[in-house]
């Protein structure tokens, strides 16, 4: 592949965490507050598809499932150096849990004819972190999970990646396509240059993808979700009993009157 | 693994990898997309120009931060207003002095006619909010806005103007007119040598906490119904301590904005704003107003009170000043208006730009319809017309805020004191407490003479 690798970006739009509150009555999240952004740990998977390809040559192409709006994290990704975006947008897709929805990503990244995917290693509004792996596991593509860098060796085909275990890290090298999870905070992702950011704000538009251009319109959407959510409960913090001790001993005692 | 696989028809992203070279693509850029800047670049819009608008918050608004009233004629001119997210319209004005003891002495009014449409055109709103739709309005008549950008200094060719340079990369970015609307915290203006560093004595700060409460509740604390709010201005050294300023109580629909504002030049000489700001929160006459309320938000904020004197020239060859920037804030003690005459100031600003660029030209000379249709605007009429009252209140502090309170609070002591003693006796000695403070009969008429402009 002398033209460089196709990179495949996913990208979610959230509610900000920061403006999150949890409603102590219901358990559920009180999203209607908070302005929607890009997913955090997904701004580490658009640094990395870009530093890969500055390192192997190619093109980054965003992609994000969700209603037209969602296009905002598609602008996000292009202002920072994406080439080019897929809005994958459908009533369709109203509903999915995680397997409709990585079937779908999925599907795209094979329109998209995808050398690697990245995403971030979960989405901050259901921290699942079963996308990426979904991805691999409907296209039976290989795939390296909480990765903290990337080394890709073009003319093998190969991409490794540096995973954080206990212990210590592990390399693992992965034959092409790939799906990767980048671990929240692994890079320091760039900043969007100011022209790039006007281009991606004012004129770039993404293309847009339903269901049944992707053949899956009887796959998606709530009816084809497995998870349920069966309710929702908060957990109340433990109050600390603030006592302070002199002595080893005196410390000893407690723990010993506790156990 | 090809997209014919499955649908031949499906479109492949197209892929943008160039990036457009966006200099001089606009007719201007406004840095700063608070009241000022959004008016400049709404009225900019609407004559035709296609403008830019840099702002360094997430998104407008959230870098802003004022007392809370807002006064609209102008902004019903550019937009509609009626649609705005507004808080309350003001019902009430009070003006109260407060002695470090607890006393309070307090003047209200509520003319029935501010119940009326359009409210005599005063609402609290919460800048979040409110910027956020006002910049709004400008993008949906076609300003492109940037936000999380920071303008870092301005680029010149010679003297003239003809850009900016922003904190991200590939940051400079050209056009033939800046706004610079970057608010009172003027960096670029300042280190470009548009203006000088401002006066100690002529710069303010003001500290605000905002309070949660129900509606029902700030609707029977402050005597309101529907729509209607309060705006309560406090004086006085229970209000400020030692310094000279003042506090302010406001209501917005679920929650009550608290601050002060005094001269900067009592903060570094050691009276800190929180201290300030709680002393001012425990008074007894604001204490129950904000009671049982949660501190939902805390801000800090610099304004400049240097007066039409200290406005600094507003064109320049490729540039305007406008807002707080230009230093346009009245504070004449019964006034505080500031946000009112950021708007004038950018909807001057966006007109003559219009008209120069109309003519092809950027220059100074061109574009020095804006200093002058703000000059005939109330903005610098009032600037001017109130120009020697920092000054006079700050030489008379002691009096103002300490010796008269205190006198007015024993005076009314004094006054309605039930005793067995003959009322004539009870009014005479309040008469002298009174006097006692202003300094005779004299002196009263001296001062009286002396602040006689606050109510002309």
């Amino acid at each position: 592949m002398n033209d460089g690798w196709n990179i495949v970006v996913c990208v979610k739009q959230v509610p900000d965490a920061d403006d999150v509150t949890i409603d102590p009555d219901t358990g559920t999240l009180n999203r209607s507050d908070a302005p929607a952004v890009l997913n955090r740990p997904d701004h580490n998977a658009v640094e990395s598809a870009l530093a890969l390809r500055e390192a192997v040559g190619g093109t980054v192409t965003a992609i994000t499932m969700g209603p037209p709006p969602a296009k905002a994290v598609l602008q996000t990704a292009v202002g920072a150096g994406a080439d080019g975006g897929v809005l994958l947008t459908d009533r369709a897709f109203g509903g999915s849990d995680t397997w409709p929805t990585s079937l779908a990503l999925a599907r795209a990244a094979e329109e998209l004819d995808a050398d690697v995917v990245i995403c971030g290693e979960e989405s901050t509004d259901s921290s699942t972190g079963q996308v990426p792996p979904g991805i691999a596991a409907h296209n039976g593509w290989s795939q390296l999970t909480y990765v903290e860098s990337l080394e890709p060796r073009p003319d093998e085909d190969v991409l490794v990646g540096k995973r954080d275990v206990e212990g210590g890290y592990e390399r693992v090298a992965a034959k092409l396509p790939v799906v990767v999870a980048m671990e929240f905070g692994a890079n320091r992702p760039r900043p969007a240059g100011l022209h790039r950011k006007i281009f991606a704000e004012t004129e770039f538009e993404p293309v847009e993808w339903t269901a049944s251009d992707l053949g899956i319109e009887d796959r998606v959407g709530l009816a084809n979700s497995p998870t349920k959510v069966g309710g929702m409960d908060t957990a109340s913090p433990v109050e600390r009993e603030r006592e302070r001790v002199d002595t080893v001993d005196d410390l000893y005692e407690h723990i010993m009157e506790v156990l | 693994m090809s997209a014919q696989e499955t649908n031949g028809t499906l479109q492949l992203p197209k892929m943008q990898s160039e990036t457009p070279d966006y200099n001089d693509a606009y007719d201007a850029i406004v840095v700063g997309a608070g009241l000022a800047g959004t008016a400049a670049a709404l009225t900019m819009a609407r004559e035709g120009l296609d403008v830019l608008m840099l702002e360094r918050g997430p998104a407008p608004g959230t870098k802003n931060v004022f007392g809370g009233v807002l006064y609209t004629p102008t902004i019903r001119e550019l937009v509609d207003v009626d649609s705005a997210p507004t808080e309350r319209y003001i019902a009430e004005k009070r003006f109260s002095m407060l002695t470090s003891d607890g006393d309070e002495t307090a003047v209200s009014m509520r003319p029935g006619a501010w119940r009326d449409e359009p409210h005599n055109d005063s609402y609290t709103v919460l800048r979040r909010r409110f910027d956020e739709w006002f910049a709004k309005q400008a993008v949906d008549a076609g300003v492109t806005l940037i936000t999380e950008t920071t303008v870092t200094g301005l680029v010149r060719d010679g003297r003239k103007i003809v850009g900016v340079e922003t904190d991200r990369p590939d940051g400079e970015i050209r056009a033939p007119v800046v706004v610079l609307a970057e608010g009172a915290n003027s960096l670029v203006s300042e280190n470009e040598g548009l203006k000088d560093r401002q006066e100690r004595e002529a710069v303010a700060v003001s500290v605000k906490e905002v309070f949660k409460l129900d509606r029902e509740t700030i609707d029977d604390r402050f005597r309101l119904d529907g729509d209607a709010g309060a705006a309560y201005n406090y004086f006085g050294e229970g209000a400020v301590g030692e310094a000279v300023g003042g506090g302010f109580v406001y209501t917005n629909k679920r929650s009550v904005s608290v601050g002060v504002a005094y001269r900067i030049e009592d903060a570094a000489n050691g009276q800190t704003p929180e201290a300030t700001l709680d002393a001012f929160e425990s008074h007894p006459a604001v204490a129950p107003l904000i009671r049982g309320g949660r501190r939902i938000e805390y801000s800090a904020h610099v304004i400049p009170e240097g007066g039409a004197k200290a406005m600094p020239d507003l064109v320049h060859d490729g540039a305007v000043v406008v807002g707080d920037a230009a230093g346009l804030v009245l504070n004449s003690g019964v006034h505080l208006e500031g946000t009112n005459m950021a708007v004038e100031s950018g909807y001057h600003a966006g007109k003559a730009i219009a008209s120069a660029l109309a003519d092809g030209r950027s220059d100074e000379a061109a574009l020095a319809a804006y200093p002058r249709d703000l000059e005939d605007s109330f903005v610098v009429e009032n600037l001017r017309h109130y120009d020697w009252f920092q000054q006079t209140i700050a030489d008379d502090r002691k009096f103002l805020f300490e010796d008269l309170p205190r006198a007015l609070a024993d005076a009314e002591t004094e006054y309605f004191k039930m005793d067995r003693t003959a009322k004539d006796e009870h009014t005479d000695a309040a008469r002298d407490r009174l006097l006692d403070a202003a300094g005779g009969w004299f002196g009263a008429a001296k001062r009286a003479w002396r602040f006689r402009r606050m109510l002309s």
